[in-house]
């Protein structure tokens, strides 16, 4: 769950009143927020991934406020002119094959309270949660803040030369050239490869040719810094898709939202796939919620007036619609996509209960898959034939495998360890192991389960088969061919079937001791005696009869007493 | 090495051996007219040796078939000088009676003169001063108080009644004699025997006579056993180890949670492990670039390739994931993903990461309600393991489907299930999953461990539902069972379910 730690004073200051530990805990329980921790000075909260916008102080303290009902609806985010007309990105068509998505907007601060040290901090920590979640670590969008009081519009995005760039980085002090910063800085290190092309770069600079940011790499020093006093604030965002540029952007408004600040819309012109006035980016979206789908969903149709409280309560704002609400949802919301999750935000504004739930009588009969069935009488008859029942996992380690010469299982493209790199192809590989960890017991020892194994098939639509086994192991002095062809007799007696047993070689068997069992020609067993060679390495002191039997390929031969 | 084999042939239980004394001292207390018999007795009846008698008896008493009770009672017995005493007179008597011959006046010499040695003598005017029947000075004579010459002193009478074995004496002249050393006292062992249940049950063979050993089918076929008798086992003797394998815990544990869902109405259904992205992600409405599908975190395979799905879900789910409408319609689900849909990486295998695929490929394949389904099954997921965290864990989905279907069904279902588990106490706060909304999660309060998330669930999104067809309301759930087990069976480490200690397994640890 993504999480964040929050300055407690700048969430306090957005409350009527300071809360409790215990106060805080509860008023978040019903939402998507989780308190993991805090001291004195700060809050660890973790949120659900829907709901990025409650990891800033910000978000945080919109949803408080509409918890205790101190704030309603739609917290106040005015759209106002933007101060200069000239304002706007002018994308060059030579940034669409690297990084074509641009958009943005311009926030203005109440005029008693300008840019502050706290809320730029703010802004910046939650624009890298931002980078580390919706920006897929800046690949598919990364933000910039601007003084835009600094700067002259417009702002030109495109894709120029390195050796024509030369910046003061927002980190640095001195001019460096953009051969240097992308062989040397420890952020082009990490984010160059997604602003370069070659010999080229993005660049974003103003009309004055100032260098503003090399997206997504890092803002200048003179055009992308950003300081307490500023008014004006320049923000954009980068990227390789479209929806996560937009969501971005419409997560960090809420920083600025919910301290007073208004916002106006910046023109996109030239190609880009955002290209326009801008204004989607920080409109509030609207969308129709039907009264029948919501109370479909929450299984009681409350009142019209009791659903508009509730939305408002979530810091939304709906307004009666035919056959339901009109919902203005804010551009901090991008998890509101359509009517069920604004359904959502109407059903969980107040506490869920479990007397509310109800069970309904079932139309249904339960039962167990007639497959299922199957395979239990084969587990019941190995317990019965004193067989230990191991619980063993699908995937086997790189020893399981080698230990079975001629064992071909489907291995991991990315194991996260040898002990777990391939998936079984019999249970043969996991029963041995089973052996292994019990030498230091007494034999004979018997063990038997059936479970899952995966072979490939080129004829499944996955590319394999998942079939279940009955596998079963005999380790004693005298264990032999014969003890595995009885257990193999014995179980397919179970269902009525008798196989004829021809001769095969089989992985890990001694040769000549090994068969291949089979019913109405069909091949559905495999027994034999164990090579001493996998005996000695696996510290089996006793010889080691094996069967296995591919249920799989057995159901459909016999014919099913139900059990 | 021990056979624990309950297959192999069984071995003959212990024979219970006796050997020629025991048989006869066994035969003896058997036969004796009353029990228990004293060891001392039985020597002198049997032609054995007392040594033999008692080794035979100690050794029954080992084998459960003899019983011994052991007394220590106190005798009392005259010694040689009691003995002399009691033919000659205890010395004050002799003392008095020299008196008396001599007229009531006792000179010393005339004492010695009586037969009285010096001891004796010192002695005798000892006890009779300390009487007050003897007055001061010498010659010596009587006091009034003296006993008259026809009656017993007090110690004649004892000293003759410890002579005949009259235990009811008066302990203090008991002690005064034996002071003197008339009288000793003795501590006796007295062992008595007899049988117990099981020796007086005991069949013995007699002499000559061959009992019958393990009843083989030899024996059974000749009629032997008709007329001969069985030679017993030693019941207690230590027997080989049998194992007696029992259910699997876990696996047992699982199918009892699985009766549950059966009472409740619900129908098992299963998937393949190893599936498509399309099924394990793209059908749930995960977009083709979420985090979750990377290779950091899903397990792919390599050496096989898939393929997506039928062309026309392929086209729906697409239309779904690029929010235009599905073929066939004019407005789209929903605004989706926002990015070109990529076929090649639906066909793409991978371990399934949880089982609502199962669910997906149902209702793709039955889409006509009602639904009532779980799987319970085993996913995978690239973690590292510890106590807490699995790459292999088992889920249990299930989904709810029907005209009406709403969330507080799926609440309803919640607390049906926690309390078949025997926990009631529950709460429910919102959560989020990409296939469903609203999404929930089901808290429930266990008495040691306190609030645990249990439940998570929601109704599936209609992203979900309208590719396949669906037209009703389906809440689906996923339980994390594996936690749930290791809470029920006590376990505190994950990978204690995956158990293969086979001592555990057969109940031995």
């Amino acid at each position: 769950m993504p999480q964040s730690v929050l300055q407690r004073d700048r969430v306090d200051a957005l409350l009527p009143r300071a809360l409790s530990a215990r106060e805080l805990e509860e008023l978040l329980f019903p939402t998507k927020a989780e308190l993991e921790g805090q001291d004195g000075d700060t809050l660890a909260v973790s949120v659900t991934p829907d709901r990025l916008d409650l990891l800033s102080e910000g978000g945080l303290g919109l949803c408080l406020q509409g918890q205790l009902e101190a704030a309603r609806g739609l917290p106040p985010f005015p759209i106002v002119d933007l101060p200069d007309p000239a304002i706007a990105f002018d994308v060059d068509p030579s940034v669409a094959g690297l990084r074509p998505a641009i958009a943005g907007f311009v926030v203005a601060s109440p005029p008693d309270r300008p840019l502050d040290t706290g809320l730029l901090e703010e802004a910046v920590r939650f624009q890298e949660l931002i980078h580390g979640t919706v920006g897929r670590d800046r690949r598919a969008a990364s933000l910039g803040i601007y003084p835009l009081e600094r700067l002259s519009p417009p702002f030109r995005y495109t894709l120029e030369p390195i050796e024509g760039v030369r910046f003061v980085p927002l980190d640095g002090s001195d001019e460096v050239g953009g051969p240097e910063f992308f062989e040397r800085h420890p952020m082009a290190a990490r984010y160059g490869a997604l602003g370069r092309a070659g010999a080229s770069c993005l660049t974003l600079r103003d009309a004055a040719g100032v260098v503003l940011s090399l997206p997504p790499v890092l803002n200048s020093r003179e055009g992308g810094e950003a300081r307490a006093g500023d008014r004006w604030l320049l923000v954009e965002s980068t990227g390789t898709r479209e929806r996560a540029v937009r969501e971005s952007l419409g997560l960090l408004s809420v920083v600025f939202a919910s301290r007073g600040w208004t916002v106006a819309p910046v023109p996109v012109r030239g190609g880009s796939p955002l290209e326009g006035d801008g204004r989607p980016v920080v409109a509030p979206r609207s969308i129709v919620l039907p009264s029948a789908l919501l109370h479909g969903l929450a299984g009681v149709a409350r009142p019209a007036d009791e659903v508009t409280q509730r939305l408002s309560r979530a810091r939304l704002s709906a307004h009666p619609h035919s056959g339901g609400w009109r919902v203005e949802v804010p551009p901090w919301r991008p998890d509101l996509l359509t009517a069920v999750d604004v359904a959502e935000d109407a059903i969980l504004a107040a506490p869920l209960r479990p007397e509310d739930g109800i069970v309904a009588p079932s139309p249904t009969q339960g039962r167990r898959l007639a497959a299922a069935r199957f395979r239990r009488r084969f587990s019941i008859a190995m317990l019965g034939m004193g067989h230990a029942q191991p619980y063993t996992s699908l995937l086997v380690s790189d020893a399981a495998v080698e230990r079975v010469p001629g064992a071909r299982p489907l291995r991991l493209l990315n194991p996260v360890s040898a002990e777990f790199s391939s998936l079984r192809d019999r249970l043969l590989l996991s029963h041995l192991e089973v052996l292994r960890r019990n030498t230091r017991h007494s034999y004979p020892q018997r063990i038997g389960e059936v479970g899952p194994v995966v072979v490939a098939d080129p004829a499944a639509e996955s590319g394999a088969t998942t079939r279940y086994h009955a596998g079963a192991l005999v380790a004693s002095d005298g264990a032999g061919f014969a003890d595995a062809a009885a257990i193999v007799d014995a179980l397919l007696r179970e269902v009525d079937v008798v196989a004829v047993r021809e001769p095969a070689d089989l992985p890990g068997t001694i040769v000549g001791r090994a068969a291949r069992a089979r019913v109405a020609g069909e091949a559905v067993a495999e027994l034999g005696e164990i090579r001493p060679e996998t005996l000695t390495a696996l510290g089996v002191p006793v010889p080691v009869a094996w069967a296995e039997i591919d249920l799989t390929a057995l159901a459909p031969l016999v014919s099913v007493r139900e059990s | 090495m021990p056979d624990a084999s309950p297959t192999d042939a069984s071995d003959p239980a212990a024979s219970l051996s006796l050997s020629a004394p025991e048989r006869t001292v066994l035969r003896a207390l058997q036969t004796a007219p009353r029990t228990p018999v004293e060891e001392e007795a039985l020597a002198n009846e049997l032609s054995l040796g007392p040594d033999q008698v008692r080794g035979s008896l100690q050794r029954l008493r080992a084998k459960r078939l003899a019983l011994l009770e052991e007394a220590h009672p106190i005798a009392r017995l005259i010694t040689p000088r009691g003995q002399l005493a009691l033919q000659r007179g205890l010395p004050e008597r002799r003392f008095l009676e020299a008196l008396d011959r001599a007229g009531g006046a006792l000179t010393p010499d005339a004492a010695a003169a009586a037969g009285l040695d010096e001891e004796e003598r010192s002695a005798a005017i000892g006890i009779l001063r300390r009487r007050g029947w003897l007055a001061d000075g010498v010659p010596f004579r009587r006091t009034p108080a003296a006993l008259p010459a026809t009656e017993r002193l007090p110690e004649e009478v004892v000293l003759g009644q410890v002579a005949t074995g009259d235990d009811d004496v008066d302990e203090a002249i008991v002690s005064a004699l034996e002071r003197r050393g008339l009288v000793r006292t003795e501590r006796r062992s007295v062992k008595r025997w007899s049988p117990s249940e099981e020796g007086r049950r005991l069949v013995i063979e007699s002499e000559g006579e061959t009992l019958i050993g393990p009843l083989t089918p030899a024996v059974l076929a000749s009629g032997a056993w008709r007329t001969g008798r069985f030679r017993p086992y030693d019941v207690r003797a230590a027997v080989p180890f049998r194992a007696a394998p029992h259910p699997n815990p876990y696996a047992q544990w699982l199918e009892e949670f699985e009766e549950i869902l059966i009472g409740l109405g619900f129908e098992q259904a299963e998937g393949p492990l190893l599936e498509t992205e399309f099924w394990n992600n793209d059908v749930l409405f995960m977009p083709q670039d979420h985090p979750a599908r990377s290779l950091h975190d899903a397990l792919s395979v390599v050496g096989v390739s898939g393929r997506p799905p039928s062309p026309e879900l392929l086209a729906r789910v697409a239309a779904v994931h690029e929010g235009v409408p599905m073929p066939g319609e004019t407005e789209p689900v929903g605004p989706g993903w926002g990015t070109p849909y990529d076929p090649g990486i639906a066909a793409r295998p991978v371990l399934r990461s949880q089982t609502t695929p199962v669910s997906a490929r149902l209702l793709a394949l039955h889409p006509t309600p009602p639904f009532r389904r779980y799987s319970l099954d085993r996913n995978f997921r690239r973690e590292e393991v510890d106590a807490r965290h699995g790459i292999e864990f088992t889920q249990c989905e299930g989904i709810l489907g029907a005209d009406g279907t709403s969330l507080r069904e799926l609440i309803g279902m919640f607390g049906a299930l926690s309390e078949a588990i025997g926990i009631r106490e529950m709460k429910i706060r919102p959560s989020y999953f990409p296939f469903t909304e609203p999404s929930i999660e089901g808290y429930v309060r266990h008495p040691r461990l306190g609030w645990i998330e249990i439940f998570p669930g929601g109704m599936l999104r209609p992203e979900v539902l309208r590719p396949l067809g669906v037209e009703v309301p389906v809440a689906a759930w996923g339980i994390g069972i594996g936690r749930l087990a290791m809470i029920a069976l006590g376990l505190n480490d994950l990978r204690e379910l995956f158990e293969d200690d086979l001592d555990r397994l057969q109940g031995v640890a």
